[in-house]
């Protein structure tokens, strides 16, 4: 990877790009208004490439992809610029031929693998339509090259697999079948638009590696668009950066991630929580970029980050700065300065000055004071299922959660890791009292609350709360936030009305919102507002232990990094206990004191963060690790390490044993039998663990057994 | 992650939630803001309100005989002897008459399609939360009448009883509130499940409260919207009943009989008998269907997320 | 699959039963019951009681439920006090008589309201679409028999060319025989089927043409045509197969008015002077065949449903 970078510059004399774009303009016009999704785009894409385009929501990274291709949502049009694709300008060519170019020369794989194809089409029917359209190839040939195209991007028994509909197949293989179509008809060009977001790290690696691959076998360029800068780090050749419907800044991949220049781009790499553990270790404070992006539909001037830019002046609000000329180019007025000697020029993220509380003496993490807040015992959660067939009526039992144990102490935070379908929720849920457990003890500040009913069992509720992914359906719709906010505190009988009010200016305080919140519905706020309204009502109770269950995941980086501020903040302050869940490592590795890592409803491993993330020992947590894209340079250590094959074994019959060792590169026969969870501090159940314990803390990141 | 709503989502003012340039209003009056953007709903509205005026205050302003028979004044033609729209087969005033035929035709809509809406909800909702064997046995009564074409069970119930007015109401009450039953039973399944109905279980709310404080408020949406189209759809059965011979007897008058009684005048050329009842009744189906629509886009609050 | 036929028709069953049960009740359940609508009011007690003891109401009632349906399943429905035939015979007479008008109007329904709503949806929220949903509105809240005469007055007076009078065959050849006869009964009954069915039509197809699968189509270069023909249609008209199901007890209602209307001789008819003359063995054994009819359309369009839609195919056998 890393020798192609550099190799297609711009200016390269001779070369023709593959695909230009010149000042694209695109407007979609709504009930209210037009938003202006695109002013001024140009881009370059040369034959041969990888661009990545990445940006948040909102940035016009999605509506870049869907304006070359055409497939702007209604209301969408493009009203001005050029989009030369092998040096003609499709907005002037006639209609026919511009569908047969996007049909033939260019390809494109969407976000959802799930949604993206035909549910009532056969696989061969959906993946060999282009040929029949556009070469005019016969059903029988078709069949075959449809067959070839699946071998190629690794789909087994793809004879088989042409007879299928899409919703027999798992995600990772949709994804597989979409790439397979796109490049049916051996395009020049393939956009990949979030071509993983949807799908589990381990299965992400597969697919992005799929395509690194196929890249070189098709020699096409790629334009890989996404939110994820780690995904670009380790793929792209040359990246542009999106904000507010521009390129703010593009540049080659490893220049870009040495010294970005812009500072939005700067702003960015430092809200990632990454970025503030190689820093200054995992108690550094994130940046956060504060507010939210501007609204495309009102006219704007000057740069649109300057709103929320530490280093804006009067003259970035009034001035129109354009792209700088050369290989690496930016439209700031006062740019990062260019350093070549800085290896990587991210400025140190703010330091957490250590303020202790004097009303309450809060637990360090790791060192807790009296015994766990919530301790688990030997959970089960099984789910009755319906079986195939006239016979197995009554069949078998979804395994979600088998035998999890594990303790969180007052102030500290447990992060929960692990992909869809691992029963980490399921957790999250049982431990909030939502569901009750088949079998196991629950014990909330020693109390078991399978023994708790009426009185005690609401009272039980105060101790713990549920914070949700997606606050906006957590919250009823009709209903005023004030109302929201006192509802816990109504629920559970609270002082009277002016304590309320009381209490419920002193949670926004706590979540930095305004009181005129107050009078407003939950769909006139924004994500990251939701989030912390959604933050003030599980604090209401003034609960011990908050469980929250992916709070962050739906969020974009910039309001990320306000949410997991906020959350530590709080935490200092009113010494909550934590139990994080969510899927993204690196965000769990930012939050968490300690770490479980789940599969397929057991936990593998249990240790203190760092050692966990730096020096796992199952081999499951390390292929998790390795799978997760960063934005550290060195892209070449992408390739290696611990990589899983295969598909996650169902719930319905899980594998006996060690449930990791139908995909485990280590599994041996004694794996048959089931490894208990095993260690003093770092826990891990395995026959074969990576690591002795006792060398695990000081081992170096990233090396492997 | 980019969804069309979310590229083009407004952002509010930096950090600080909702921007301050938008007025605070109350879910009603957003709604409101919703309902009076649909021209149709206005439309709908402004023609229940003139028929439903003309057919209760007209009579205080027109004065006509609707009891006693006049069989020297029959079939005169609209503007004779100072009969505006002409008179009947019996001599009644046609312009009167089909003022008092209003009134029972919007009477027993809105009686009938309010008692429907109110007996389905009950049944559905009763249903929806039970879940479990009490629903499925529910539903399948609800199922079994469904089946029944509701017609041939308003037919039967009018051999067996005479009908009045309000013996009408109570047929088609009774039999048409399956739709609304259905439709609250799955609001109610659906509701249940929702994420804030657990983050409130989450805090130690009871089941009681989650019905009280979020499925019955989030509910009453789609059963007003509905009772609206079942006023409509009402109306419709007792034009159907009249015109099958099961309607009110004389003197009582609705639209649905004048329209029936006009059929038989359609070859003598006493048009002013059968085009102004059949348009009255097609005028005030489409309001109510228009008001229906214009509730539901009201009623949805999601829809003014954008 | 077999699972799901099994259970699918395990229901319809006990919709039958429920069925029988409800025509049971309302007849022998309200005041005055079957004797005092049949004797009239003038009956004396003891006329009503000997009434009564002959048709054996004055039993329990649950014994008169078993012996109800014991009779029902002998194929015995009872006698009509007036056309002086056997329940059954009637309705075998007028019953296919029924179905082939029922028949007729469904096809030209659905040839023409599968048209129509993909044009709706193709040009959504434009004047086409505007049109045809104000012209269905229109047809929707027009009383069927007021329809039915316009059309009357229109093609058999002021432009005479059909007959104001359905064919009055005894069998369904006869009926056939004068097709000219059908064609007004026919298109009445089909317009407001039509009116129902292009809504549904229009909402699938717009559903279907918001779906991600929609824009991968129009990724791979495919023609609009194609796109909508190939791959939203199918997806958008399997739902509507288990729709038609559901609109049959409409359907029936409809052609009870169409029927009454145009003097067709089918089951409608029947019905309806039955009604008029208080004659109870037909009414209920009209209600409980027409009900019977209702239920098996319903599970064969259910049943069809699940066997075309792959979706629905596979995910009912899994489960």
């Amino acid at each position: 990877m890393s020798e192609s970078t550099g190799r297609h510059t711009p200016a390269a004399g001779g070369v023709q790009p593959l695909l230009e774009l010149r000042d694209l303009d695109t407007d979609i016009a709504l009930r209210r208004g037009t938003v202006h999704a695109l002013d001024g785009v140009s881009l370059q894409v040369m034959p041969g490439e990888t661009l990545g385009v990445v940006g948040e929501s909102g940035s016009g990274k999605t509506m870049t992809a869907l304006s070359i291709m055409g497939l702007l949502p209604p209301g969408g049009r493009v009203s001005g610029g050029q989009i030369l694709f092998e040096g003609r300008d499709l907005r002037s060519l006639p209609a026919d031929e511009v569908r047969r170019i996007r049909g033939v020369r260019m390809g494109m794989v969407f976000q959802d693998p799930l949604t993206s194809l035909n549910p009532t089409m056969r696989i061969g029917a959906q993946v060999g339509e282009p040929l029949r359209v556009h070469e005019r190839v016969g059903r029988a040939e078709a069949r075959e090259r449809t067959i070839e195209i699946l071998r190629r991007v690794g789909m087994p028994r793809p004879e088989r697999i042409v007879d299928n509909y899409p919703h027999e197949l798992s995600g990772g293989m949709r994804q597989r079948v979409a790439i397979a179509m796109a490049l049916v008809c051996s395009p020049r060009l393939l956009i990949a638009d979030e071509p993983t977001t949807a799908l589990d790290v381990t299965t992400q690696r597969q697919i992005l590696e799929l395509i690194d691959d196929l890249r070189e076998e098709f020699g096409m360029a790629v334009v890989l668009v996404t939110h994820d800068l780690g995904v670009i780090a380790g793929r792209a050749d040359r990246v542009a950066v999106m904000y507010a419907g521009r390129v703010v800044e593009t540049a080659a991949t490893t220049e870009l991630f040495r010294s970005p220049r812009h500072r939005y781009t700067e702003a960015l790499m430092e809200a990632l929580p990454e970025s503030a553990i190689r820093e200054s270790g995992e108690h550094a404070r994130l940046y956060s970029i504060p507010g939210l992006p501007p609204d495309l539909s009102r006219p704007l001037t000057g740069c649109r980050f300057a709103p929320r830019c530490r280093h804006a002046t009067d003259d970035c609000r009034t001035t129109e700065v354009t792209l700088s000329a050369g290989g690496h180019q930016h439209a700031c007025l006062h740019p990062v300065p260019a350093g070549p000697a800085a290896p990587v020029n991210l400025p140190a993220p703010v330091r957490v000055e250590a303020v202790p509380d004097p009303a309450r003496p809060a637990a360090g993490p790791g060192e807790p004071a009296a015994g766990p807040v919530l301790s688990v015992r030997d959970l089960v959660k099984n789910y009755t299922a319906h079986g195939r067939g006239l016979l197995r009526r009554t069949a078998g039992q979804v395994s979600a959660v088998a035998g999890v144990s594990f303790d969180v102490g007052p102030g500290e935070t447990f992060g929960l890791v692990g992909e869809s379908g691992c029963g980490k929720s399921t957790v999250g849920r049982l431990a909030v009292g939502l569901e009750q457990p088949t079998a196991g003890q629950i014990m909330l500040d020693g109390t078991d609350i399978a023994g708790l009913a009426g009185r005690e069992r609401r009272r039980m509720h105060r101790q713990v709360q549920l914070m949700f992914q997606d606050s906006y359906a957590a919250m009823n719709p009709r209903m005023r936030v004030d109302a929201i906010l006192a509802e816990p505190l109504d629920i559970q009988k609270v002082g009277g009305t002016a304590e309320r009010r009381a209490r419920i200016a002193t949670l926004l305080d706590q979540v930095g919102l305004s009181r005129r919140v107050l009078e407003r519905y939950p769909h006139e706020f924004s994500g990251g507002q939701l989030q912390r309204i959604g933050l003030a009502r599980s604090l209401a109770l003034q609960p011990r232990l908050i469980v929250g269950d992916e709070p962050v995941s739906a969020l974009d980086v910039s309001i990320q990094a306000q949410v997991l501020n906020l959350m530590r903040d709080l935490q200092r302050e009113l010494g909550l206990a934590y139990v994080f869940i969510s899927h993204d490592l690196s965000v769990v590795d930012y939050m968490a004191d300690r770490i479980g890592v789940m599969y397929l409803g057991k936990l593998v491993e249990v240790g203190p963060a760092r050692d966990v993330v730096r020096a796992a020992r199952h081999p499951y947590t390390q292929a998790l690790i390795d799978a997760v894209p960063t934005v550290t340079p060195n892209a070449a250590a992408a390739r290696d390490g611990m990589t899983i094959r295969g598909e996650l074994p169902s719930a319905l019959n899980p594998p006996t044993g060690c449930r990791f060792r139908t995909r485990c590169p280590l599994a041996q026969d004694i794996c048959e039998t089931e490894p208990p969870l095993a260690g003093d501090a770092h826990q891990v159940a395995c026959h074969f663990p990576l690591r002795p314990e006792s060398t695990a803390a000081s081992a170096p990141a990233g090396a492997t057994a | 992650m980019t969804t069309l709503s979310e590229a083009v989502r407004p952002g509010a003012a930096p950090d600080q939630p909702a921007d301050a340039e938008v007025p605070v209003r109350g879910l009603w009056r957003q709604g409101l803001v919703v309902f009076c953007e649909n021209r149709l709903a206005l439309v709908g509205l402004g023609l229940f309100v003139l028929l439903a005026g003309i057919c209760f205050l007209g009579p205080l302003f027109y004065h006509t005989d609707q009891v006693h028979t006049d069989l020297t004044a029959v079939h005169l033609g609209p503007g004779e002897q100072g009969h505006p729209l002409g008179t009947d087969g019996v001599g009644y005033d046609q312009l009167g008459r089909l003022m008092l035929g209003g009134q029972t035709s919007i009477i027993v809509g809105l009686a009938a399609g309010i008692l429907a809406t109110a007996l389905g909800t009950i049944w559905g909702a009763v249903a929806g939360f039970a879940g479990g064997w009490v629903d499925s046995a529910m539903m399948r009564v609800v199922d079994a009448m469904m089946s029944i074409p509701s017609l041939f069970l308003f037919m039967l119930l009018a051999a067996i009883v005479t009908p009045s007015v309000s013996m009408l109401i109570v047929i088609i009450g009774a039999f048409a509130w399956l739709g609304p039953a259905r439709l609250v039973r799955g609001d109610a399944l659906t509701l249940r499940s929702r994420e804030y109905v657990q983050a409130m279980r989450g805090m130690g709310g009871t089941g009681g409260r989650a019905v009280r404080r979020h499925i019955v408020p989030n509910a009453v949406g789609t059963v007003i919207v509905n009772a609206t189209f079942q006023v409509a759809d009402a109306i419709l059965y007792v034009a159907y009943l009249s015109f099958l011979g099961l309607g009110v007897p004389p003197p009582a008058a609705n639209w649905g009989g004048m329209l029936s009684d006009g059929l038989a005048d359609t070859y003598s050329g006493h048009w002013w008998l059968l085009y102004p009842p059949g348009i009255a009744i097609i005028l005030i189906v489409l309001a109510f269907n228009f008001i229906g629509d214009g509730l539901r886009d009201a009623f949805e609050v999601r829809l003014r997320r954008r | 699959m077999v699972r799901y036929l099994i259970t699918r028709l395990g229901q319809a069953l006990v919709v039958v039963v429920l069925v029988t049960v409800i025509a049971f009740l309302i007849l022998h359940l309200l005041p005055g019951g079957a004797a005092r609508a049949t004797l009239g009011k003038e009956a004396t007690l003891e006329q009503l009681a000997a009434f009564n003891h002959d048709m054996g109401y004055d039993r329990p009632w649950i014994q008169q439920y078993g012996m109800y349906v014991q009779r029902l399943l002998q194929g015995d429905l009872g006698y009509s006090y007036q056309l002086n035939q056997s329940v059954v015979e009637a309705i075998s007479q007028r019953l296919p008589k029924t179905m082939v008008l029922s028949l007729l109007s469904t096809v030209l329904a659905i040839v023409l309201a599968i048209p129509l709503g993909v044009i709706q949806a193709v040009r959504r929220n434009r004047w086409p679409d505007y049109a045809i949903t104000s012209l269905s509105l229109l047809a929707y809240a027009t009383p069927i028999f007021f329809m039915g005469l316009m059309l009357i007055i229109l093609f058999s007076q002021v432009w005479p060319i059909l007959p104001p009078e359905a064919p009055q065959g005894f069998t369904v050849a006869e009926v056939l025989a004068d097709p000219a006869g059908l064609v007004l009964p026919t298109i009445t009954l089909a317009i407001v089927t039509i009116a129902v069915y292009s809504r549904y039509v229009r909402s699938a197809m717009v559903d279907n043409l918001n779906e991600n699968y929609v824009r991968t189509a129009r990724s791979k270069g495919l023609s609009e045509r194609r796109v909508v023909l190939r791959h939203t249609l199918r997806n958008g008209l399997f739902p509507v197969i288990a729709l038609l199901g559901m609109y049959l007890p409409a359907l029936f209602s409809g052609a009870l008015v169409v029927e009454s209307l145009f003097n067709f001789p089918g089951m409608g008819q029947l019905f309806w002077q039955a009604a008029l003359k208080r004659d109870f063995p037909i009414l209920l054994g009209v209600t409980v065949i027409i009900s019977i009819a209702t239920v098996v359309g319903a599970l064969v369009a259910d049943l069809l449903y699940a066997a075309v839609d792959p979706r629905v195919r596979l995910q009912r056998s899994a489960s």
